[in-house]
């Protein structure tokens, strides 16, 4: 069992993947921030898809490689235990912005005169039943507006860790992937939740796009390539079905505003197009958008190392501190854009919000918060049998 | 948290001015329910309002949640969906405008659709104005869901009443704190394929409420204590002088 080295196997990382997970991080923060003015720019305005599947997909990118070694290296008990420690992180961190947004909803609701008439309609379960609230929360059945990614990464992470050893069979995986995502569009299966509908993300149904993610880092780049090669006249056409997305979406939402009416067929097809439990057309545009991107940059393009772009894919590789900062911000963000909306308050808004997720990013690589606390131990383990 | 205050004593003094100086001045208060055109035009003109305009009766059916009963106001003489009835009627006389309103606190699209398909066959309205989406968002319900509702319950009334009936679908009240804790832009995008899907059109009280706030000329939520009943009469008056401008668009009888 001795494997054989693995430096030369194993491919350099692929900044592009930290770039693109640092941008989603960032666009999470803006749509967060309702009232933010740059909330319009964001890829939800133009796609069946936004921030929220390019972070799963590129979640499940990152769990295949880091997970997958650790399969490879401790076998399934311990990567499974090293999962469920993760997951137990996210659900501390998950509360933890649960008390951020319960105050914060406090504060906003203190220092508004709301009680004009969203008292009467009984809006704020936290105020009406906080024991109970306080329990739903923790029972992960009550998620609040914008609190809704972290469960889904938890119980999607929960699922990961029983299948983990099958990504040594990727077509098992993805044959099971694909039945439950089936199972759970055909039949509604999901997780409850406290007011009665189901959680606002199905953890069955997205557990797809994580796997493919999970596949997708897993496999040899190479290999890759040739698998999904660049054919022009499929990129013509995949980009013409993304300009059409975006054309009837906008068409749909604003044309009224101009005095254009969409056609009816256009809205009922629009409307068959759920978030909540992942529909194909959602998933088929973050895919065809990433079969774009993959072959659009180059692996080593140059200008992925200008400082702009760095910070970027530096804030991708801290993932979940840039996330849970970037969370806890937003509601501050919120705060400021209740007492102020004007052009000055959003400029305030958004250069604070970012430079403070580059201040996170920029302290975690530093004092080495992810990944590298990971390797760490990994390391004299290794090097220990070589010693006398 | 003591530096806000400062800012907002300044925009209370504010208020307090602004509010006060247009009650004694018809014309200010009338110029104060001004908004661009674009927030009260329809891509469409209401067919079936201009059928029962040319008779003798309109018969207008509003179905909603809080907002139709109270929402703030001094009285139920004071809500929209009156202040509509009074308004509508004084410029489309002698054809007689006739308002039902049904709906309450706390009630989500579901409700409302039953209510419709009761009594709509009773009522027989030329145009229902269907209020929603602030109870969906605020409790976080499937926007998705919300929208099949609308669908489903103009499906059923266009095959009882064809084009005599239109349907007017009302969004949320614009509101800081809703925006900040409800994820209400997802509910106003269901709302706008909802209403493309079914062929009913929208009548954005949020981004109309949101151009008054941002022009800072009625501002609920930032209204002093002592006021807000006024504010809120105000603004519940002004939707209906927009309302009315919606409804009469492009027919023989303009708008004043």
């Amino acid at each position: 069992m001795n494997p054989p080295p693995a430096a030369p196997v194993r491919p350099a990382r692929d900044i592009r993947v930290d770039f693109l997970r640092g941008l989603a991080l960032w666009f999470i923060f803006i749509t967060h921030t309702p009232g933010n003015l740059l909330a319009h720019a964001t890829l939800r305005n133009v796609a069946f898809c936004d921030a929220t599947e390019v972070f799963v997909l590129l979640a499940g990118y990152a769990a295949g490689i880091a997970y997958g070694r650790m399969l490879e290296r401790e076998g399934w008990l311990a990567a499974a235990a090293r999962l469920v420690g993760r997951m137990g992180t996210l659900y501390v961190a998950h509360i933890f912005l649960f008390v951020v947004f319960a105050a914060q909803v406090g504060f906003s609701a203190a220092a508004l005169n709301q009680a004009a008439y969203l008292d009467e309609l009984h809006l704020d379960p936290f105020g009406n039943e906080p024991y109970r609230a306080l329990l739903e929360a923790l029972l992960l059945r009550y998620q609040p507006h914008f609190l809704d990614i972290l469960p889904l990464y938890i119980v999607v992470l929960g699922l990961f860790a029983l299948a983990l050893p099958l990504i040594r069979r990727p077509a098992w995986l993805l044959g099971l992937s694909v039945a439950l995502y089936a199972v759970t569009r055909a039949t509604g299966l999901g997780l409850p939740s406290w007011t009665g509908s189901g959680w606002f993300f199905n953890p069955f149904a997205w557990q797809l796009l994580f796997v493919i993610g999970v596949l997708l880092g897993r496999a040899e780049p190479a290999r890759l390539l040739r698998r999904f090669p660049w054919q022009r006249g499929l990129a013509l056409l995949a980009g013409a079905l993304l300009l059409a997305a975006a054309a009837s979406l906008n068409l749909v939402w604003h044309g009224p505003g101009f005095g254009v009416q969409a056609p009816e067929w256009m809205g009922a097809a629009l409307s068959r197009v759920d978030k909540a439990a992942l529909h194909p057309v959602r998933l088929a545009s973050v895919l065809l958008l990433c079969w774009l991107v993959g072959h659009l940059i180059p692996r080593n393009a140059a200008w992925l190392g200008h400082p702009l772009a760095a910070v970027f894919v530096m804030m991708g590789q801290q993932g979940l501190p840039v996330f849970c900062s970037g969370i806890f911000l937003s509601f501050l963000g919120r705060l400021a854009l209740e007492s102020a909306s004007g052009p000055l308050a959003q400029v305030a808004v958004n250069v604070t919000g970012l430079a403070a997720l580059i201040a996170v990013a920029v302290v975690s690589a530093w004092y080495g918060g992810e990944a590298k606390r990971k390797l760490t131990p990994a390391l004299p383990a290794a090097a220990a049998p070589a010693r006398p | 948290m003591r530096a806000p205050l400062p800012r907002c004593l300044v925009l209370l003094a504010a208020l307090l001015a602004a509010g006060a100086a247009p009650a004694q001045v018809p014309t200010a208060e009338a110029a104060a329910c001004d908004a661009p055109e674009e927030l009260t035009a329809l891509p469409a003109p209401l067919a079936g309002v201009f059928a029962a305009l040319s008779h003798t009766e309109l018969r207008i059916l509003v179905v909603g949640s809080a907002s139709t009963q109270g929402g703030g106001t001094s009285g139920p003489a004071a809500t929209w969906p009156e202040r509509l009835a009074a308004r509508l009627g004084a410029q489309a006389a002698p054809v007689t405008v006739r308002v039902t309103v049904f709906g309450g606190r706390g009630t989500t699209a579901a409700d409302h659709a039953r209510i419709i398909a009761e009594q709509g066959p009773l009522v027989r309205p030329h145009l229902v104005i269907w209020q929603l989406g602030t109870v969906e968002a605020a409790r976080g319900l499937p926007p998705e869901e919300m929208a099949e509702e609308v669908q489903d319950a103009v499906a059923r009334l266009r095959a009882r009443r064809g084009e005599r009936t239109d349907i007017l679908l009302m969004d949320p009240q614009f509101s800081r704190f809703l925006r900040s804790n409800a994820d209400v832009e997802t509910y106003r995008d269901w709302l706008r394929v909802a209403a493309a899907a079914s062929g009913a059109q929208l009548f954005s009280r949020w981004a109309l409420m949101r151009h008054w706030v941002e022009a800072e000329r009625i501002d609920l939520e930032r209204a002093p204590r002592n006021r807000r009943v006024a504010v809120a009469d105000r603004l519940h008056d002004c939707l209906a002088q927009a309302l009315v401008r919606t409804i009469l668009q492009g027919s023989p009888r303009p708008a004043r």
